[in-house]
């Protein structure tokens, strides 16, 4: 048998294949002259990378990957071509990319309470983008984070609290905020047990002291607000309840409607209860529309990365649907066996990523034209997936917070094909670091006992930031990734 | 026998003649035959001189020579016995000459007396006394030459001298014999007493035999050689026929034993049969069927099974198969190491080129020996050999991949309460987790992060047995047991303001129906089984949400709401309450407590929990081994169910039931760590009891709504488990139920190991509170 192997071995390393090595960023690119090379058919990626980085002459070494057709090679070329049936007599079109660096522990902020979202103020992020003419200069980076204590916080990259939401006395929010994403670098939008959406604006009055002061607050939901998206262009909000309703907000006092009245506090037990005092008194508005349909808790809703009329909401019933948010219209409802707890766009491949109760991720088409519900699963959770982001720097990539006290990143080109049909695996895990530091990084808890991430978030400048049971926002990132992006 | 005596008297005899033997023979060459002629001649010799003496003998060699087979015979057979034949012929000759007259006479001697003379004795020939001959010489045995000088030679029997014969005579022979005739003897030819003349044929007879020739005429002593018997021993005989008695060699040991034998037998001490046994009579006491005798010829039974008929051989069975038939090594391997009994062929294809190089079979004698052995051993039944899988006997379960969704790991772990949590819901809306523990707080929950909600400290001593979440999307009302007391808490910051005042409405509106009703009296009041009064919490405990306290006086362990939600049910199960007060049914519109039962459930201890039924108007109460139905309309029992376990901890009706899509059907868990489903229409007693744990079951639970067909069961092992148990909508076919998953996590404390389990209302998720002090949510 060993002899076999060997000489089989052997045989692949004397077969060779012709390569086209291409690439789509400039910087690495090989020179034009570079016509197709023949290479032994037993590399691997290692090799192929060294070979490459040799090509280039570069000082130091820079690891790649290689995609063959779209998907990456994680096995020899050999065996590759034995799998998919191609001759090795044909020249092999072989795009090579960056290989994403292992994202490193940067930093932890603590908090006092469990953390339930995090959002990022950069010069990449979209509410930096999308603030028209603000120059955000580097180094002001800002990390927004909603505790379960119901207070709001800026971080500075260097751990320090810049700013607080007020108290629930002073106009904040009564409950555990469960979302929170920043509109603009100027304002704020956040929302949690207490049914409220609420705007903040956020000034800061140097580098180290910032303030928050509540704008607007939003009424209409019934029940929780689990998840918030922002489309600062339009000023509009998207949120997804547990009252089965997906709201649609503005965040001008002038365009919204006047607040539900039965919905408001203090209404109802005033008598026998706490007063809530406000000392603040905030305008009130309702929601532009509530999208009823769903029969579940709506867990997530968003905007449509590139056309701010369409929204999608994933909910518990199992079903992820898409809304004409300017009609206030159903348009389309994908149902999958399995409740959805978080959702994020991929525009440029029409698919949407939606985490579920069941440990995965299920990639859908939510065009009306696709056939299968679910163009693709990724697998490797051991928990509810319930926080989504995309990768800043490559379309194909993905990162997810896990109930399990993992963020997993994913490239939706690294796949096989299982009986269940397309599987995707991830590239790199992010375990916490609280976990790290109690000396328990093999010990798996249970359910993710302490450590639950439950808000993930990616910027190509900070990294991936977020947060979790164990009460911090968590920033790691991956040096190289970073630095290549910076040209 | 007295061959001596005779060779003695014939020495005497022929004594006399000695010197003329040689012409004394040639005189009595008459007879033809030559021994004849001799012995003949003896006798003449005697009988001319001493014809007494010499008869006996001459008697005797006749005999034996005339006889001769007959005398073997006999010398056979006279062997033994030897003295008595002489004694039967004496007898004879004894007997022959009575002719009832005495033979003897009497006359008168010389004296005067009476003297008897007897007759001559005159024997016959075959006389033993033959020597009784007048003139025998009677001088015994003595020489002649003693009488020389006496005229006599002897004396006869009578004692008269037997004189010599005359000497004259003999001058006168000589005298003739000088003109000697032609055939001249010098002999006297005794039966004529002339001188015996030989004539010339006699002479030439007797110069043959001088000469040792043979005496026929035309002899040829020369004749050529027949070789019948020569010394060459031939292969096949000449003659095929079968060797003449003749030449049988008698053997003398042989005829000695057979004498041995007669003599045996003639002195009686051989029977040469069996003397016949006295059975006859014994035979008559015992009686003997001959079982086959009347058999006939009969049908096959109907069970008969003939031999079956083999199949004709195969190429494979060839002494010279086709190559492809012969198995490769790897075969061969396989072959020889999977076990006999499991081979699919007993014997591998072989090739021996021709049929002579074919050995013997070498499991003939194996398969000789086994064949006797089933011959022996075993009836001959049909035995097809059967090559089922076993895992095709098994009942046709689907396999659990094809139920899911269900409950597979732990998701979350709700962390909080000090001591063992010992009830849990989760609420209708499946977002909120409702625990109590033995701390005295019941705590509500975010379900899917695990984040603590709410928490109210209803009791410091008691624990709070029991929490449930009254059903119903229009309010959210959640009903805690903690100690004596019930309460009803409308937790805040839960449901929206809208939602909360309809919470806080239901509840309030019973406090005027309660006033309207002039309250009991002092005396009422104590009687035991008075209604409790609802009355306002204190004021802490009103600011942490609870509405309505029902002081019960005893400890209701267990409670049930009706699926409307006005009324709940709640059992306190202790042994010391009274069975009047045991169960109480509590309607929250009108602040109302009623005692529906008077008397204690018969058969099996105080009640244990009871359950409104999802659509009829029946409320099932167990005790600790039955299930009983009650129509509360009509105030009747409608149903008894006997699960046969020893205590019930806990049952659940399927919510389906009654409904289009089934019967009535209840899971029973029981403190018999039994599990079990009834299906009321169909028996009393359980449709099937899944006894898989090793400790007692807490508490079983339907998944609500029906929408997975799944339930689960929670036991102090500290596992739960998860079945799939379908109800389907005819009547005619049975619940089918296959286990699923056995989930393990919560830690046995104190040999409690899960108390309480719940589903979520939509999702096949499911939630189970441990004696460890966790609540688990699994998904």
């Amino acid at each position: 048998m060993s002899g076999d192997q060997e000489s089989s071995a052997a045989e692949a390393v004397q077969r060779q294949v012709r390569v086209q090595l291409t690439t789509q960023q400039e910087d690495i690119a090989l020179p034009e002259s570079t016509g197709p090379i023949l290479v032994p058919t037993g590399l691997r990626r290692y090799a192929l990378s060294t070979l490459v980085n040799n090509l280039l002459g570069s000082e130091k070494p820079v690891p790649f990957e290689f995609l063959i057709n779209g998907t990456f090679l994680r096995t020899s070329i050999d065996e590759y071509l034995t799998d998919n049936g191609i001759s090795a007599e044909t020249t092999l079109e072989i795009e090579y990319v960056r290989a994403l660096i292992p994202p490193l522990h940067i930093a932890s902020f603590q908090h006092d309470d469990w953390v339930s979202a995090t959002d990022v103020l950069s010069s990449t992020s979209h509410a930096a983008s999308w603030a028209s003419g603000a120059t955000f200069s580097k180094g002001q980076e800002r990390i927004l984070s909603g505790s379960y204590d119901g207070l709001l916080r800026i971080w500075n990259m260097s751990s320090q609290t810049i700013a607080t939401s007020p108290a629930a006395s002073e106009g904040g929010h009564t409950a555990s905020i469960k979302a929170a994403k920043f509109v603009s670098p100027n304002q704020i939008a956040s929302a949690g047990l207490d049914r409220t959406v609420r705007l903040w604006k956020y000034t800061e009055d140097d580098e180290f002291v910032g303030k928050i002061t509540p704008q607007l607050e939003l009424y209409g939901h019934k029940s929780g607000i689990e998840s918030l998206a922002v489309h600062a262009p339009s000023n509009r909000l998207l949120t997804g309840s547990s009252d089965h309703n997906v709201g649609f907000w503005s965040t001008k006092k002038a365009d919204a409607p006047a607040a539900p009245e039965n919905l408001l506090p203090n209404t109802a037990r005033t008598s026998k209860r706490r007063k809530l005092n406000t000392s603040v008194s905030t305008p009130q508005r309702g929601p532009l529309a509530l999208l009823s349909a769903h029969t579940g808790p709506v867990s997530a809703a968003i905007f449509d990365a590139k056309d701010s009329t369409v929204g999608y909401s994933a909910s518990w019933d199992h079903s992820l649907r898409t809304w004409d948010l300017v009609t206030a219209a159903l348009v389309d409802t994908r149902t999958t066996s399995h409740s959805l707890l978080s959702l994020e766009h991929l525009p440029e491949h029409s698919l949407l990523a939606a985490g579920t109760s069941a440990r995965h991720i299920t990639l859908i088409d939510p065009r009306a034209s696709a056939t299968t519900v679910a163009a693709m699963t990724l697998r490797g959770h051991t928990n509810a997936v319930v926080s989504l982001a995309r990768d800043p720097s490559s379309t194909y990539g993905l990162i997810s917070g896990s109930h399990d006290g993992t963020c997993r990143i994913w490239d939706i080109r690294s796949t096989k094909n299982d009986k269940e049909g397309v599987v995707g695996e991830s590239v790199y895990s992010i375990a916490r670091k609280s976990l790290e530091e109690e000396g328990k990084v093999d010990s798996k808890r249970v359910g993710g006992e302490g450590v639950k991430v439950f808000s993930v978030c990616w910027d190509q400048t900070i990294g991936i930031v977020s947060a979790g049971e164990d009460k911090r926002i968590q920033i790691n990132r991956g040096e190289g990734v970073l630095s290549s992006n910076k040209e | 026998m007295d061959a001596r005596k005779a060779s003695k008297k014939r020495k005497a005899v022929t004594r006399d003649v000695e010197g003329e033997a040689g012409v004394f023979s040639g005189d009595e060459l008459s007879g033809e035959n030559l021994d004849g002629a001799l012995s003949d001649n003896n006798n003449d010799l005697s009988e001319s001189e001493e014809e007494d003496s010499d008869s006996e003998i001459e008697l005797i060699d006749d005999f034996s020579d005339e006889d001769d087979e007959d005398e073997e015979e006999e010398l056979d057979s006279d062997e033994i016995p030897s003295d008595t034949e002489p004694v039967a012929t004496k007898k004879t000759l004894k007997s022959t000459p009575t002719d009832n007259e005495p033979n003897f006479r009497i006359v008168k001697d010389a004296n005067g007396n009476e003297r008897y003379l007897y007759d001559e004795i005159n024997p016959d020939d075959n006389s033993d006394y033959s020597d009784v001959e007048e003139n025998a010489n009677t001088i015994g045995d003595i020489p002649l030459t003693f009488y020389d000088q006496y005229p006599h030679i002897g004396y006869d029997i009578n004692g008269k001298r037997i004189m010599r014969p005359a000497k004259g005579e003999a001058l006168d022979a000589l005298l003739d014999s000088i003109e000697i005739p032609k055939g001249w003897t010098g002999l006297t030819d005794p039966s004529t007493g002339k001188p015996l003349e030989l004539s010339q044929e006699e002479l030439e007879l007797l110069k043959k035999v001088q000469m040792n020739e043979s005496t026929i005429d035309g002899y040829n002593p020369y004749e050529p050689l027949v070789e019948s018997f020569s010394s060459q021993l031939e292969i096949m005989p000449l003659s095929a026929a079968p060797e003449p008695k003749r030449r049988f060699v008698p053997s003398k040991h042989e005829a000695k034993r057979v004498m041995k034998i007669v003599k045996a037998i003639r002195e009686g001490r051989i029977l040469p049969y069996r003397p016949p046994e006295e059975r006859e009579e014994k035979d008559e006491d015992i009686i003997n069927y001959d079982l086959w005798a009347d058999e006939a010829e009969r049908p096959d039974h109907i069970m008969h099974i003939p031999a079956p008929k083999l199949p004709p051989p195969g190429y494979e069975e060839s002494y010279h198969p086709p190559p492809e038939y012969l198995p490769d090594k790897k075969e061969r391997k396989e072959w020889e190491q999977t076990d006999p009994e499991d081979r699919e062929k007993e014997f591998l294809p072989n090739d021996f080129g021709s049929l002579r190089r074919v050995p013997g079979y070498e499991n003939f004698v194996q398969e000789k020996f086994e064949r006797c052995l089933d011959l022996y051993l075993a009836p001959r039944v049909r035995r097809s050999k059967l090559n089922i899988d076993p895992e095709s006997l098994l009942p046709k379960l689907p396999s659990p991949e094809e139920l899911k969704p269900f409950p597979t790991t732990c998701a979350t772990v709700f962390r909080g309460h000090k001591g063992r949590v010992r009830s849990l819901n989760v609420d209708p809306t499946g977002i909120w987790l409702a625990t109590g523990g033995d701390d005295g707080t019941v705590r509500v929950w975010e379900i899917l992060t695990g984040r603590q909600l709410w928490s109210v400290k209803l009791s410091d001593e008691d624990a709070v047995n029991v929490v449930r979440w009254r059903p119903g999307k229009d309010a959210i009302i959640l009903a805690a047991a903690a100690g004596d007391d019930l309460f009803l808490a409308v937790p805040p910051m839960i449901a929206d303001p809208e939602m909360e005042k309809a919470s806080l409405d239901i509840i309030d509106a019973g406090w005027g129906y309660a006033a309207s009703n002039p309250p009991p009296s002092a005396a009422e009041a104590n009687k035991k089984n008075t209604p409790p009064q609802w009355i306002r919490p204190s004021s802490e405990l009103a600011d942490a949400g609870v509405c309505v306290v029902i002081p019960l006086r005893y400890i209701p362990k267990s409670i049930s709401w009706h699926r409307r939600g006005d009324y709940f049910v709640t059992v306190c199960s202790g042994a010391s309450t009274p069975a009047s007060v045991a169960i109480a049914i509590h309607t929250v519109s009108k602040h109302l407590t009623q005692y529906p039962f008077r008397r204690r459930l018969k058969g099996g201890g105080p009640p244990q929990t009871a359950h409104f039924h999802p659509s009829k108007p029946i409320l099932f109460v167990a005790n600790q081994r039955s299930i009983r139905g009650y129509d509360l309309s009509r105030q009747l029992l409608v149903k008894i169910v006997q699960p046969g376990a020893r205590w019930i901890s806990s049952f659940d009706i399927h919510p389906t039931s009654s409904t289009a899509s089934g019967g009535d059907n209840i899971i029973v868990g029981s403190y018999d760590r039994r599990l079990l489903w009834h299906d009321l229409d169909l028996s009393q007693r359980p449709y099937k009891t899944l006894r898989y744990h090793r400790k007692a079951i807490r508490a079983v639970k339907f998944h609500p709504g029906g929408r997975y067909p799944l339930f689960a069961d929670a036991s102090d092992d500290g596992s739960l488990q998860i079945f799939h148990g379908s109800v389907t909508g005819d009547m005619l076919s049975n619940a089918s139920i296959v286990p699923l998953k056995v989930l393990k996590g919560h830690k046995i404390t104190g040999e409690l190991g899960v108390l309480d389990i719940d589903w979520h209302p939509k999702e096949a998720w499911c939630v189970s509170a441990g004696a460890d002090g966790t609540c688990r949510l699994w998904m």
